[in-house]
């Protein structure tokens, strides 16, 4: 198992992940007011955005930016490395809808809980996103 | 406890800055009184005398307070812990003039702000003192009945003629000069009470407050008692102030007590807080609160007679400022929970608490004309008191809009003012009621922090 250093460590595994689930637009530190959402991503096949917020240990801090990540993003997930996933309350994050990618390498990546579409979504931030993600990247 | 001579709580604003001037024109006629910073008065003297002229002038008269802004010439803790007497605080990096650049060998220096330094020249003894050997005042600077009468004097006429000297060298306002009236009351000077030598620091209060009282003549003379927010809690010291305030003969005292945030304090700091109020009303002096917020105007139940802030902010302030930050955001002031909350922080509880509609918002949140006109009949619309954008071309991070940032300011001046006249026709139970029931509406507003919710609990208790 392997550990991880710094949070941006976890993005690359993160965003392969994505890729996989069919998302293949991205932005990283993404500012929507003040936060910074770490990885998000769109996929036109889907319809879906995505909004992932990454830490290394503190999951109640990455749970409170999860549930504000609800009024941007069709799905939003916390992804922590798979050694420290245990830890986590997965009540709480089937309660409000917040999936849980674990991270297992720099390669691979598993779904530990699965994220529920977002009752708390404005469309207005998250076409704006998609707006913006599907001028500047692919 | 005192008879209130004017309905309480009275709202005072200060202006930090002439850019605020604006927000102070839309509502001075709703206000109790502006408050002016000595030190704003000399960066724009003309500028500053002017505005005193037309608020004087405004319908209602408002009174305007001049704080002179003593304690900034004492000596300080910094952000580090460290006791410090050099003033740096009130100095900055000015650039030198390139023929004294080439001279010194450098491209800038270490210097008093210019208003700082004007405003110890117009002062003179120990601050001219002070600015010269770049050293704070010290208690044994004040250690002689001379130089505290002549210490008191020299800051209560500041305070009295300031306006009325710049308005007399302008051609314009020369005959208006001497119609302009005088505040309402005087400070006396004040120094921030260090912690280090808080008995030595006190008697120099004490003293400067009885100095100004028997030189305040017609004028009424307030104290300003400026302390770390942890002296709430020492009993020494709070004996200290009630047993030797009110002889001195000062008819009010303004309290404010450095990093003292109330919707974080803990119950035995807001109860401290209360007691001293009534403690200091009991013996009938006028107490306000000079950096306060919804509990400090909640005290007005219980004898405070009233708070000053700043238009957006001010609730609370340290006595030393965080220096280098960035601008701060204007965040929206959430009147249920009268504390200030980022959009989405308050948008994500919009589902829990059923507010779906404009309609529900107006009925739930606010319904002040500056949501209306903002929200109007769409609550997405809300985002637009957080509106970000890149303010050069070189920013790496987005920053809240100017637009955005006069829309929170405006909220919150509004709600402020309805905040008062709320309570000046309360009763403490109704206060106390209004806490417990916005307490039980918004802990249902299950993706918020609690400790943003909290607060209202702690509050109700320590008025009860």
């Amino acid at each position: 198992m392997r550990s991880f250093s710094r949070e941006q460590l976890l993005r690359a595994p993160v965003r392969g992940f994505l890729r996989g689930q069919g998302f293949a637009h991205f932005a990283t530190e993404l500012q929507f007011y003040e936060y910074r959402i770490d990885v998000y991503g769109y996929s036109a096949k889907r319809a879906l955005t995505v909004a992932v917020e990454l830490k290394l240990f503190k999951w109640q801090r990455a749970f409170e930016q999860a549930l504000r990540y609800q009024l941007c993003a069709d799905l939003v997930f916390i992804a922590m490395p798979e050694r420290v996933v245990h830890r986590i309350d997965r009540d709480a994050l089937l309660a409000y809808g917040i999936g849980l990618i674990a991270v297992a390498s720099r390669t691979r990546c598993w779904e530990a809980v699965a994220a529920a579409p977002s009752e708390l979504l404005l469309p207005s931030y998250r076409d704006t996103y998609r707006r913006a993600l599907t001028r500047t990247s692919s | 406890m005192k008879k209130q001579a004017h309905e309480a709580p009275r709202l005072f604003i200060r202006l930090g800055t002439h850019a605020e001037k604006e927000y102070v024109e839309k509502t001075i006629s709703f206000l109790d009184g502006l408050v002016l910073g000595a030190n704003l008065f000399e960066a724009t003297p003309g500028a500053t005398a002017s505005l005193i002229v037309k608020f004087h002038g405004s319908a209602k008269g408002t009174p305007v307070i001049v704080d002179p802004m003593t304690y900034a010439y004492g000596s300080y803790i910094d952000q580090d812990g460290d006791h410090r007497t050099d003033l740096d605080w009130i100095m900055s990096d000015q650039n030198l003039k390139k023929a004294d650049a080439v001279k010194q060998g450098k491209t800038h220096v270490r210097a008093f702000k210019r208003s700082y330094l004007a405003l110890a020249q117009a002062f003179g003894g120990v601050f001219a003192d002070a600015v010269d050997k770049q050293r704070a005042v010290l208690p044994d600077d004040l250690s002689s009945k001379a130089t505290v009468k002549q210490t008191a004097l020299s800051v209560l006429n500041y305070q009295r003629l300031r306006a009325q000297q710049e308005l007399a060298k302008d051609p314009v306002f020369s005959d208006v000069a001497e119609h302009v009236p005088r505040p309402p009351f005087l400070f006396a000077p004040y120094f921030y009470i260090d912690r280090a030598s808080w008995r030595a620091w006190l008697d120099v209060t004490i003293a400067l407050a009885r100095a100004a009282a028997e030189l305040g003549g017609d004028d009424p003379v307030h104290a300003v008692i400026c302390v770390d927010d942890d002296f709430l809690e020492n009993s020494s010291f709070v004996d200290a102030i009630v047993k030797e305030l009110p002889p001195t003969g000062v008819t009010g005292v303004w309290l404010w007590f450095s990093k003292f945030a109330e919707e974080l304090a803990a119950p035995p700091r807001l109860l401290a807080y209360r007691a001293l109020v009534e403690a200091l009303c009991a013996a009938d002096l006028e107490v306000y609160s000079l950096h306060g917020g919804y509990f400090s105007l909640a005290l007005s139940k219980l004898g405070l007679c009233g708070v000053s802030h700043g238009v957006g902010y001010g609730e609370q302030k340290d006595v030393v400022p965080v220096i280098g930050q960035s601008t701060p955001t204007v965040r929206y002031y959430l009147p249920p929970l009268h504390r200030r909350l980022g959009v989405p922080d308050i948008q994500v509880c919009f589902k829990d608490l059923g507010i779906s509609t404009a309609e529900d918002f107006f009925s739930k949140v606010c319904d002040c004309v500056v949501c209306k006109g903002v929200i109007g009949g769409d609550l997405a619309n809300f985002s637009e008191f957080g509106d970000m954008h890149y303010s050069t071309t070189q920013s790496k991070r987005m920053a809240q809009t100017p637009a955005s940032a006069k829309r929170c300011r405006y909220h919150f001046l509004l709600r402020r003012l309805a905040e008062r006249d709320w309570i000046r026709g309360a009763t403490i139970a109704d206060v106390i009621g209004m806490l417990n029931a916005s307490q039980a509406a918004w802990s249902a507003a299950k993706r918020l922090d609690r400790t943003n919710v909290t607060q209202l609990e702690r509050w109700a208790k320590a008025l009860a």
